[in-house]
């Protein structure tokens, strides 16, 4: 599904985010991108968003090379794509429902449809009771998990989380990992970066350890 | 499309009404630019009435000798004949003359002796096709002043040239200022809509992440500068229509009265619709430009 391959990211200050990364993401699996601040995680996940362009290397998703990709082809690639961030990134005018609804609405998906995937996505997350609720009005718990259902309600085939749990305490952040695990099991590719070793080992999953750009342990 | 177009109108109105008071601010920048334009407009447009007006009542005057032979006048009239300047020629005998004298001036009718020789001229009076075209005029009364017959020639067009050179300068001079205010105000423009992208950030990112459309993300805001321009080009004709009934009802009525002027007449409905198209045209350029460092 994701190969990389002698993948390296040089930004102008002469530091190399990722150097020489060769990987394999196979169609349906979890995995962990590992490390501490700087190692690299984030940087792999803007190439695969699409964000950034590669120094060098090879970067495919299915099959495709991302660096190849006209404006029109990143928009269709990003529709294939969900993304769930640290900081959550919702509107704060939207109600939830409006949050999740919104990536539809400019994707040009009409009202009957919009409303019944909202409404089915976020019961999957049980928050359907809060669905007119402003982001504000919830707990970081129920913000990521709004920041998921609008990850999944495009039926995404990879959904790509950078530190997801970040701001949140142990207990929630084995929830959101639960979704992301039911996520997985439905088929989808989940590609998680956090450094939180203590969430890998309860989630056990496989997990890819960068430091300084490299891989330096695959577990 | 329509789902797009929809989706830019209502993102747009509600940015507008979030953002009001920096709407405001661009729409009254549009409003002032095309009052300006407009006013110009206006005056030029009638300006340009009144001096077709008078260019129809322009007259080339040709008064003949007493002693005018047949061959001569034969010679006038083949000058005089309807072509590229004289549209239409008139022949008034001395006889005619007389009782047009008397028509115009009933109370000095009498000063003419019934007895007496006609002291009148017999004329030819050519209505011009184009009395502006100052060269062909000019040349046709030289050589009606040298031929034989002719004692004289009248022909005062000086005013005429005088009104289209004044029309001109104000038509250049509202130009330029509408054009600079017009400039100033699509900057205007950009500048707000720029705003509203900085407030709607987030939102924009997650469009760009999410693969939306391109009209999706810059559609809104080009929506936005159009409604703020349409909006100033609407207060703009409002305000221009206000003035005009304003000074026409104290001022021009009057003055055309007493002078036999045509009426003023408000900016004509094709003048109204490009004034409203250009404005909703200049907020489109400043959606754009506010948004062209994006998709």
């Amino acid at each position: 599904m994701i190969e990389t391959y002698h993948l390296s990211k040089l930004y102008s200050r002469g530091v190399y985010a990722l150097r020489d990364l060769t990987l394999r993401i196979d169609k349906g699996e979890f995995l962990f991108l590992t490390g501490a601040s700087g190692a690299g995680k984030s940087t792999l996940l803007r190439l695969l968003l699409r964000e950034e362009l590669p120094t060098e290397g090879t970067l495919k998703v299915a099959g495709q090379n991302l660096p190849d990709l006209t404006r029109s082809q990143v928009q269709a690639y990003r529709r294939t794509i969900g993304f769930v961030f640290q900081e959550f990134r919702l509107i704060p005018r939207f109600s939830v429902f409006e949050n999740v609804a919104f990536v539809m609405r400019v994707l040009g998906v009409g009202l009957a449809q919009r409303q019944r995937k909202t409404f089915q996505v976020l019961k999957w997350v049980g928050l359907q009771h809060r669905m007119n609720a402003l982001p504000d009005e919830l707990s970081g718990g129920e913000q990521q998990r709004v920041a998921i259902a609008r990850a999944l309600v495009n039926d995404p085939q990879i959904v790509l989380a950078d530190e997801p749990t970040g701001n949140l305490d142990p207990d929630l952040s084995l929830e959101v990992m639960n979704l992301f695990r039911e996520i997985n099991a439905r088929g989808t590719t989940v590609l998680v970066a956090t450094h939180d070793r203590e969430l890998i080992r309860q989630v056990a999953r496989r997990a890819v350890m960068l430091d300084h750009g490299r891989v330096v342990e695959v577990g | 499309m329509m789902h797009a177009l929809r989706y830019a109108f209502e993102e747009a109105t509600a940015s507008l009404w979030r953002g009001r008071q920096s709407g405001l601010l661009s729409t009254a920048t549009i409003a002032v630019a095309l009052f300006v334009l407009g006013g110009f407009l206006l005056v030029t447009s009638n300006l340009e009435r009144l001096s077709a007006a008078w260019s129809q009542a322009a007259e080339l005057s040709v008064y003949l000798s007493d002693s005018v032979t047949a061959e001569e006048r034969a010679a006038i009239e083949r000058m005089l004949a309807p072509g590229d300047v004289v549209a239409e020629v008139q022949y008034l005998s001395k006889a005619d003359a007389a009782v047009r004298f008397g028509e115009i001036f009933p109370d000095l009718a009498g000063a003419l002796d019934p007895g007496a020789e006609n002291p009148l001229p017999a004329s030819y009076e050519a209505r011009l096709d184009d009395p502006v075209a100052a060269g062909r005029v000019e040349d046709l009364a030289r050589l009606l002043r040298e031929a034989p017959g002719v004692v004289d020639v009248r022909f005062d067009r000086e005013w005429l040239e005088r009104l289209v050179t004044a029309v001109s300068i104000v038509q250049g001079f509202g130009l330029a200022l509408g054009t600079m205010l017009t400039l100033a105000a699509a900057l205007t423009v950009a500048n707000v809509v720029r705003l509203a992208l900085y407030a709607r950030r987030a939102e924009i990112q997650i469009m760009d992440l999410v693969g939306a459309p391109a009209v999706y993300v810059r559609g809104p805001f080009v929506m936005e500068g159009m409604l703020q321009g349409g909006l100033g080009a609407l207060v703009a004709l409002a305000a221009l229509a206000a003035t005009f009934l304003a000074v026409r009802g104290r001022y021009l009525t009057p003055l055309v009265e007493a002078a036999n002027l045509p009426a003023a007449r408000f900016l004509p409905l094709e003048l109204c619709g490009i004034l409203l198209v250009g404005g909703t045209f200049v907020g489109c350029v400043g959606g754009l430009v506010a948004t062209s460092g994006r998709r």
